[in-house]
């Protein structure tokens, strides 16, 4: 069914799962080592990457503290203020003030939450840089392979980060092939264009409340 | 075992059209798009949006309602070896057709891969159960013949969602034609039956293996349709250009994204 092709496509070999766990994940690990303006992007990455995993592995640490941990890291690593207003794209400036407060909020709470459902899909993943190409004088895409288990085929993933003042940001993961911002941005386009901003807006908080309603993922 | 989908297309009807009348055609069909290349990158180009949509909504329930139990228990009565097998044998099957695009797109060492793993696999390998080319560092990939036209330079046209056998679009519809009519084993070694149970058991494979991915997809996302589609053409895309990285300044709307914040300073 769909999925015959979604299984097809969207993630060839299970590839996006693991890779949307292993780097969703460790997309949110940053720590005060890791914001470090000296830091040259491969080394962010490596750094992001090992606290994660480590953060991960810690065996008599409590689910929802992991949790926490990323989350922690998650805030530091990632610029996702400017995540969530490129998944807006041209409409962002057509927000009200009082909707993009209300959208950045939404946002972020959607991403915790996802976060806290990959959370446990962690098996043991490890991971290597194979690459590191600036785009431009800001932005630098760092490629690496997430090594699985089970002999499953590994996954490659690029890591888009930007430098600013204190060191790089995480602004998009891109795992085989598929871009977070870019598939975020067309479902957002998708929805505004069919019932505005506000209507966003509403189908983000009923996630959100839906969400809640449901499982309630550990340490959220 | 991932593109056992593309046998799906019917089969011998279809047969003449393969090669390079369907190139033509297809081209020709695709170049009627101008605007595809003008839309920003997630706009995906869909013309026949609310058809796809039912199509779509069809494709869920049917899902809803066999696939996905028959896959659910799948994985409940094989253990997790056993179904790994399965994938490989399938995946060996495909061997063929990944084959005959790895030529067609002039990827020699990669042919030469293929064409070692098919008959490792099906030897070392027991009939393609055990991937004992991957030891050897031989590692899979994929092919198929809509790719082999994207590398050729056939724009995707239009998207559309295929009854049962879920997204595509113009080019790789064609394209899964013709796999379909050049796969060696549909031409010598087995018949209808054969072939439907082949594509059975590769949806359900394919389905068991992506149950965290389709339900993490489905939950998280605020328009599943859309989101299929966005990540069903960016992953053709990247798999054209064979996993690389965009080269930089290829990918121009992706990375006008990154050049328009959409905010003030």
């Amino acid at each position: 069914m769909t999925h015959f092709g979604l299984s097809d496509t969207t993630s060839r070999r299970g590839a996006l799962l693991g890779a949307a766990a292993a780097l969703l994940l460790s997309s949110r690990s940053g720590l005060a080592a890791i914001a470090d303006a000296s830091a040259t992007p491969r080394e962010f990455i490596q750094r992001l990457g090992d606290r994660t995993v480590q953060i991960l592995n810690e065996p008599q640490s409590e689910n929802a503290r992991k949790l926490q941990e990323l989350k922690r890291l998650l805030d530091e690593a990632t610029d996702l203020d400017l995540i969530a207003r490129l998944v807006m794209g041209r409409y962002w400036r057509e927000a009200s003030e009082t909707q993009k407060a209300e959208y950045l909020e939404l946002f972020r709470a959607l991403v915790m939450q996802t976060m806290a459902e990959r959370f446990s899909w962690y098996t043991g993943e490890t991971f290597e840089i194979t690459d590191a190409k600036p785009v431009d004088e800001r932005d630098t895409i760092v490629s690496t392979r997430i090594n699985r288990t089970n002999g499953k085929p590994p996954i490659l993933v690029d890591w888009r980060v930007r430098k600013g003042e204190r060191g790089y940001l995480l602004v998009d993961i891109v795992a085989e092939g598929v871009s977070l911002v870019v598939t975020q941005r067309s479902e957002a386009a998708e929805i505004i264009g069919r019932s505005g901003i506000d209507g966003l807006l509403a189908e983000m908080r009923k996630r959100i409340a839906r969400r809640d309603a449901g499982r309630s993922p550990t340490g959220t | 075992m991932h593109e056992a989908v593309h046998r799906a297309a019917p089969a011998r009807s279809v047969r003449a059209r393969h090669g390079r009348s369907g190139v033509l055609a297809l081209t020709l069909l695709a170049g009627l798009a101008p605007s595809a290349k003008v839309r920003a990158q997630e706009t995906v180009w869909d013309p026949i949006e609310p058809v796809n949509r039912a199509v779509f909504g069809f494709n869920m329930l049917a899902d809803e309602w066999v696939l996905e139990p028959v896959a659910r228990g799948y994985r409940y009565v094989a253990p997790e070896p056993v179904r790994r097998s399965v994938g490989n044998f399938l995946a060996n099957l495909r061997s063929p057709v990944i084959f005959v695009n790895d030529l067609l797109q002039g990827e020699r060492e990669r042919a030469g891969i293929t064409l070692g793993r098919l008959m490792i696999n099906t030897t070392l390998g027991v009939f393609g159960l055990f991937d004992a080319a991957s030891t050897f560092g031989y590692l899979p990939h994929d092919e198929d013949l809509g790719q082999t036209l994207g590398v050729w330079g056939a724009p995707p046209g239009p998207y559309i969602m295929l009854p049962l056998l879920g997204p595509s679009n113009v080019r790789d519809a064609f394209g899964r034609v013709g796999d379909w009519a050049i796969d060696p084993l549909n031409n010598c070694c087995i018949d209808t039956d054969e072939r439907l149970g082949r594509l059975g058991g590769s949806a359900i494979s394919e389905r068991e293996a992506n149950i965290e991915v389709i339900d993490d997809l489905k939950r998280n996302s605020l328009d599943f349709y859309a989101t299929v589609r966005t990540i069903y053409a960016q992953r053709r895309a990247a798999d054209i250009r064979n996993g690389a990285a965009p080269p930089p300044g290829g990918q121009e709307n992706y990375e006008d994204i990154f050049k328009d914040e959409g905010t003030e300073p």
